[in-house]
């Protein structure tokens, strides 16, 4: 009986049969996540966690805090950071009456909230799931730490992604530098409106596309680029990064023009994800 | 069986050297794609059988895990390692200069072919920024990591090889 059933499975066969499996996993997986995301959240309580202990033996022996003190070392270094504390104190009491002040004044005018009222997630970046040509990182929180897909993900330096896939205990970070990226910005200073859009062909020189940009507007170089507040996904007022050049288009009824992004991403490794979507900000 | 498993396990074990130490080592950006080597090479050690099998299963890790469409890397290593199981016994294992080839020709296409599916199926229209800055790095890359571990794959082909036919001996005493 065996020999009968591995003469009927010639290779041949076998291929066929799996060539046509495939077809139709990849077409299913094409309209729809309902088949991968089961099965990504099955492995990945088995490869998060290698990943991880990898990834902390790695930056524990390229560590530079590790220096050995003395413990009167430490001792001065603790009454220093004291008296530093309490007077930060201080100021926070006083910059916190301030703030107050100004959401007050805010709301009165009916402008929109800061970014330091969002409610926001630290996270670490745990691996990429970045071929050789598409941009992404993948994150340490999950579905059960509340992260939801289209969440913006910044950097104390600005803004870096936004959430495209979540599973239980990890998520998938598009970059502003994917090629298929696209966020709606607009000229912090002139107020113009632009599309920053990322591009492979630029990646090894670090900038990206700025385009959609009216004849008459006034961007200029050395110009902050901040989310716009018509952007379907992006929560405004993000810094995007500076605006390196401008130049008029062959059509000369648009400008377009390159722009050096704020955040680093050659050395992504703590990003912190704002938990309040911009649907959330504009239906809630 | 232990040959299956150990070939499982040498995807899983592949796949985690991918995505942490091998993403340090990048160049230009360009790391080396470890999974391709694996159909390549048990097509080429033990037939079309075999490298079907491998190929089905580090594509389907590479899918589960690197983000696209499930079951287009299966495809694409799949076939590869069927191909690749059409030149089984038609060189001298010591010669390593097919392996190598088939290995940068695997690469190439797979490298090509998301190309087209990522890309140029949207319009972007980069087929020499692709080749030249992102595929053939790639091809090299692979190529070179393919040549340091050829000789430790057919070691342990060699292994699994003597552990199948010992068991085989047995069943034969027995018969007898």
């Amino acid at each position: 009986m065996k020999n009968k059933l591995s003469k009927f499975f010639t290779p041949k066969r076998i291929l066929l049969a799996v060539v046509f499996f495939c077809v139709v996993l990849t077409a299913t997986s094409f309209f729809t996540d309902k088949l991968i995301t089961p099965l990504r959240n099955v492995f990945s309580y088995i490869v998060v966690p290698i990943q991880n202990g990898i990834n902390s033996i790695g930056s524990g022996l390229t560590d530079d805090d590790n220096k050995k003190k003395t413990l009167e070392e430490l001792q001065t270094q603790n009454k220093e950071l004291e008296s530093q504390v309490a007077s930060l104190k201080a100021e926070n009491d006083a910059l916190k009456s301030d703030a107050d002040e100004l959401s007050d004044l805010r709301n009165f005018y009916g402008m929109e909230s800061q970014l330091s009222s969002y409610t926001k997630v630290g996270a670490r970046v745990i691996g990429t799931t970045s071929t050789n040509w598409n941009q992404s990182f993948t994150i340490d929180q999950g579905s059960k730490k509340g992260i939801k897909v289209d969440m913006n993900v910044i950097t104390d330096k600005g803004l870096v992604g936004i959430v495209t896939e979540v599973y239980d205990s990890y998520s998938v970070v598009t970059t502003i530098v994917a090629d298929n990226s696209n966020v709606a910005a607009m000229d912090e200073r002139t107020k113009d409106q632009c599309i920053v859009e990322g591009d492979i062909t630029l990646m090894d020189s670090g900038i990206i596309k700025l385009s959609r940009i009216k004849s008459n507007a006034g961007i200029k170089s050395g110009d902050k680029i901040v989310t716009s507040n018509i952007s379907s996904k992006y929560l405004p007022g993000l810094l995007v990064g500076y605006v390196k050049d401008i130049t008029s288009d062959d059509s000369g009824l648009s400008k377009s023009g390159n722009l050096v992004p704020a955040a680093d991403f050659d050395h992504l490794t703590d990003v912190v994800v704002i938990t309040t979507t911009k649907d959330q900000l504009t239906n809630g | 069986m232990k040959r299956k498993f150990s070939e499982i396990g040498l995807i899983f074990g592949f796949y985690i050297l991918q995505v942490t130490l091998f993403n340090y080592i990048r160049i230009g950006g360009i790391a080396p794609n470890l999974l391709i080597i694996l159909p390549v090479f048990f097509g080429l050690l033990k037939g079309k059988k075999e490298g079907m099998f491998v190929g089905i299963f580090s594509g389907f890790i590479y899918d589960i895990f690197f983000s696209g469409l499930l079951g287009f890397t299966m495809l694409i290593y799949t076939v590869i390692g069927y191909i690749c199981g059409m030149f089984f016994n038609q060189y001298e294992e010591s010669n390593f200069i097919i392996p190598l080839f088939l290995t940068a020709a695997g690469t190439f296409s797979y490298g090509f072919l998301s190309f087209v599916v990522q890309f140029l199926l949207h319009n972007r229209i980069i087929a020499d920024f692709f080749i030249i800055r992102i595929i053939m790095p790639e091809v090299v890359y692979t190529v070179i990591v393919a040549l340091i571990i050829y000789k430790p794959i057919r070691l342990l082909n060699n292994i699994l090889d003597k552990k199948k036919s010992k068991a085989v001996n047995i069943d034969e005493e027995i018969k007898k």
